[in-house]
């Protein structure tokens, strides 16, 4: 297998090799069928890349312990679901990952386009391939993940990390991946139109919906790694800015400021040279981002390995990136002249520019912070670090600015804005904002920053709300339908506008919930059963610490009640659990009771068995589910933007769902009284699989012993018996596991008969809903590479009213702007 | 537009951007002096400890097996750390991550004084080489480090 393996590896590098060189000669033979030759080698290379990569999966599941890198990161007790995740678990796998999802990403960019952008196709292959090459010779001679042991095999695997056994690090690195590799795409196109010398916008057309896809898997993906390491570490936290964070934050600036960029170049012809610039920014900066954190070239909390050899060939890699495509760029300077001139400050290009060049400054700003260890060590020959603080320090004021970009961008006209204009359309944003300080000053917050961050969120929100209302009134006076169709339609008409800004709206509530950290608290307590700490508004109390075993690991569990101003608010169960296999490490598992104002977040730190004491640090951090919403909304707001046309000739089709959606949400929120782990229990054996599981969630009623009804260890107990009879009455009843304890709780009146509060609820949607919005984008885009690829009919002429309303809507709309 | 206007414009262009560059390098300099750690590993610090003493530092060792010690009843911990046969005796309050323990590398940010090393925060790095995802955020390990925030 192993061997198989390695050939089609070799075999890959010589069929992209081919489609380069094939490539470049067709095109400059203008030989249709050379070109074709290239494109069809690019899909076999998406082919091989498929074989290969289920060659490495089925090596994973049967257990082929004799490859390296399935030794080294399975093993025969690994769940199935972990062993299919382990092949993007180490380096040599993602590396080919990336590789094989490249492929497939070029395959669909040139299937779509290679009709419509005839002249670029034949380049596009050639850059696409070239940096699949690059990486296939990593594979091939540094890190073969196909590497097999030469002396006498093992019988079994060390296993992956515990850690990683994780169902957010499962779907992760796949997500930042996607958008990795997805912004490879613009980039080839960007270079083909440099070589090619068709600078005219159409390659800009060509990449748009693979820049937004990209910039989507990468906000999803960097949304994922901020819950899994809020859930997870168990630090309190979110985001510390460790360079593996900041890796995948800094094509997110210049992914973002393209997007915003483009749109001047589409509508004014200007900053030509910017967006080209700016495309090769973020491709390089992708690179970067893995030679950082994978050549040990910057020290880091997460012990990457030292690679030296990896880091010289990341580095003549990027070099040549660097010099070949600004070189490139300066060739083609003449053919890059902007169409137009800047007429005004206040315009909205003006604003994009200021955008523009804040994220750009951003990025470079976290790139130096990020890299400054090794800067200081290459200069002074001493390792200089800055912290956290430092970070924040300078992209806090950063982040408000943009947030206030965010409001006052949409509000300016383009070219120039009057001084109605001006007051027209800044009034209601404004005051709204004003008032907002002003309450916020009034009820006395403290934190000035957060304050600021409301009162331009409100501005923010004014402004969007403004837009979509004025846009709606406009429409529904000219079709004559009740606001809520019009709203659709002007949607519609419109998607990447009022897509872009419901992305706007996403991005406002996670700053509102960024703003709730300057109230975070934090305390840590030594508690004995009975004591108490008091934490904000939040008094925690330590009941009992209990020990459990499931077989599988031990379970070291803190019983603690939670009341707020004298009332019992929660009853939380933070743990430890040591498993059997990993001892020396054993995992945090996190209370968290969720909420719309603040999370109540509990880690059992350490314990004493014998004196039942716990360490607890508790955190109560305000606003935080709101940063998880607003990626959920960014999300849709993407998806709107990419929607294919069709879906809104069933006018009011997705409206319902994103409503239902909204529903959903609220309902988990309000719904989910906190987070803990389902945990097993003993098992007994005279009873079915059912009752004992419900046993294990229903709390023993005796009074005394705070345990499940499975592991009330009382003989004879009353509460045990009681509940117990309850639990084989409902199940004779014929009620399945849910209806039971529904049961239970509408006959206790409340949640804490139950050992584990409903799981999870809140969290299953937040990271569904990116997921769901993503896939309905990803049909989308399918639906759409079918269309594109189909001979374009001539548009069947729009009805007359439709055009006289297309041409009155954009009257007055301009009129607003 | 004339030749002469379009040079003037460069000119206030470059101007502009030379001016933008110039203030943020300032401000990013003077705001990095007062966040400015020394990254250092034990025996490069217990070399010359007079010099280190009272500067922000970080310090990386190996703890050194048997020498953890904690406070009845309190989160108040006294431990040594060690590279390359020299020691250093380090006091951190507060919760120690999962990984802590004898002849784990650990990264201490705080200050020397008299007694010994006075930790503010406690990073430990896991003990096998941990290379498990891609560049991205959720690279974490078991790195429950105290600080944090956006």
């Amino acid at each position: 297998m192993a061997s198989l393996g390695y050939y089609l590896l070799l075999t890959a590098f010589v069929v992209c090799a081919y489609a380069a060189a094939i490539s470049v000669a067709g095109a400059r033979r203008r030989s249709r069928a050379l070109i074709e030759s290239g494109i069809g080698a690019f899909y076999l290379l998406a082919a091989i890349m498929a074989v290969a990569s289920a060659v490495i999966v089925y090596s994973f599941v049967v257990g082929d312990y004799s490859i390296k890198y399935v030794q080294r990161y399975s093993d025969s007790v690994q769940p199935l679901f972990y062993r299919l995740t382990s092949y993007w678990g180490g380096l040599d796998g993602s590396i080919m990952f990336w590789v094989s999802l490249l492929s497939v990403f070029g395959s669909a960019a040139i299937y779509v386009n290679r009709e419509r952008h005839r002249e670029l196709i034949p380049y596009v292959v050639t850059v696409i391939s070239v940096v699949e090459m690059f990486f296939l010779f990593l594979m091939i001679v540094h890190n073969n993940p196909f590497q097999t042991f030469l002396t006498e095999s093992p019988t079994d695997g060390t296993g992956l990390n515990p850690l990683l056994q994780n169902f957010y690090m499962a779907i992760h690195p796949p997500t930042m991946y996607l958008g990795f590799v997805g912004l490879t795409i613009p980039y080839a196109f960007g270079m083909a139109a440099l070589i090619t010398g068709y600078l005219d916008d159409s390659w800009l057309r060509a990449v748009r919906r693979w820049t937004m896809i990209s910039w989507l898997f990468l906000s999803i993906g960097l949304g994922l790694g901020m819950i899994w390491a809020y859930e997870e570490l168990g630090w309190g936290g979110y985001w510390m800015w460790d360079p593996v964070e900041n890796a995948g934050l800094l094509p997110w600036f210049t992914a973002t400021a393209f997007l915003h960029s483009v749109m001047v170049q589409e509508r004014r012809g200007m900053l030509r040279v910017w967006n080209v610039s700016l495309v090769i920014t973020t491709f390089f900066l992708t690179i970067f981002g893995t030679f950082m954190t994978r050549s040990g070239v910057v020290q880091s909390v997460h012990a990457f390995g030292d690679d030296p050899e990896l880091a010289r060939m990341f580095t003549a890699f990027m070099i040549t990136t660097v010099v070949v495509s600004f070189g490139f760029v300066i060739y083609r300077l003449p053919l890059l002249r902007a169409r137009n001139e800047l007429d005004s400050w206040l315009s909205r290009e003006a604003a994009f520019m200021v955008n523009n060049w804040i994220l750009l400054f951003s990025a470079f700003f976290v790139l130096f912070a990020t890299m400054f260890p090794t800067l200081s060590e290459a200069v002074r020959g001493e390792r200089l670090t800055v912290g956290p603080p430092f970070f924040n320090q300078w992209m806090l004021p950063i982040g408000l600015t943009l947030l206030l970009l965010t409001g006052i961008g949409p509000l300016l006209a383009w070219r120039k804005s009057t001084v109605e204009n001006l007051r027209d359309s800044f009034l209601i944003p404004v005051t709204l904002g004003v008032v907002t300080a002003v309450a916020v000053a009034a009820l006395g917050v403290r934190v000035w920053t957060s304050g600021i961050c409301f009162a331009l969120s409100a501005f923010v929100c004014g402004t969007i709300g403004q837009e979509f209302w004025r846009g709606a009134r406009v429409r529904q006076r000219a079709t004559g339908t009740d606001v809520f169709t019009a709203l659709v339609g002007l949607v519609a008409r419109n998607k990447r506008r009022y897509g872009g800004y419901v992305v706007h709206l996403g991005m406002v509530l996670i700053f509102f919930g960024f703003a709730g950290e300057g109230f975070k608290q934090k305390e840590e307590a030594q508690l004995k059963p009975g004591q108490q700490v008091k934490v904000g508004s939040f008094v925690v109390r330590h009941d009992a610490l209990s020990i459990t075993d499931d077989g599988q690991k031990q379970m070291i569990t803190a019983h603690v009640t939670v009341l707020r101003d004298g009332k019992p608010f929660a009853e939380m169960y933070p743990a430890k659990w040591i498993f059997r296999k990993h001892e020396e490490s054993p995992t945090t598992e996190v209370a968290i009771h969720r909420g719309f104002a603040q999370d109540v977040y509990l880690v059992l730190a350490t314990f004493d068995a014998a004196t039942q004491t716990a360490s607890i640090a508790v955190d109560i951090n305000p606003l935080v589910n709101w940063v998880w919403m607003g990626f959920g909304l960014l999300a849709l707001g993407i998806g709107i933007a990419l929607l294919p046309d069709a879906v809104f000739s069933f006018a009011t089709a997705p409206v319902p769902a994103n409503a239902a959606t909204a529903v959903l949400i609220f309902l988990a929120v309000v719904l989910s009284q906190g987070v803990a782990l389902a945990q097993d229990t003993i098992p007994a054996i005279f009873r079915s699989p059912l009752e004992r599981q419900v046993a294990g969630e229903i709390m023993c009623n005796c009074g005394g012993c705070r345990l499940s009804v499975n592991d009330c260890g009382m003989m004879n107990c009353h509460g045990k018996s009681g509940q117990m009879g309850k639990i084989q009455q409902y199940i004779a009843e014929g009620k399945d596991h849910d209806a039971i304890l529904a049961t239970f709780v509408r006959e206790h009146g409340g949640y804490d008969v139950l050992m584990q509060p409903p799981n999870r609820g809140f969290n299953r949607v937040a990271w569904l809903l990116p997921y769901v919005v993503a896939i309905v984008a990803l049909l989308g885009v399918g639906a759409t590479a079918r269309r594109w690829s189909r001979r374009q009919a001539p548009a069947p002429s729009a009805a007359p009213i439709d055009r006289e309303l297309d041409a009155r809507l954009e009257d007055e709309l301009r009129n607003l702007d | 537009m004339s030749n002469k206007a379009a040079k003037s414009k460069a000119g206030k262009i470059a101007l502009t951007c030379v001016v933008l560059a110039t203030a943020f390098g300032a401000l990013l300099y003077s705001s990095l002096g007062e966040s400015l750690q020394y990254y250092k590993y034990v025996d490069e610090v217990m070399a010359e400890p007079a010099a280190w003493h009272g500067k922000n530092l970080q310090v990386h060792g190996t703890v050194v097996p048997d020498s953890i010690g904690r406070k009845d009843n309190t989160l108040e911990w006294r431990f040594d750390l060690q590279r390359n046969g020299k020691v250093l005796r380090a006091y951190y309050t507060g919760i120690v991550p999962d990984t802590f323990k004898a002849e784990s590398e650990v990264v201490l940010t705080g200050t020397l004084q008299d007694n010994g090393f006075h930790a503010t925060e406690m990073t430990a790095k896991c003990p096998s080489k941990y290379d498990a995802a891609p560049a991205g955020p959720a690279a974490q390990s078991a790195t429950p480090a105290s600080s944090g925030g956006v």
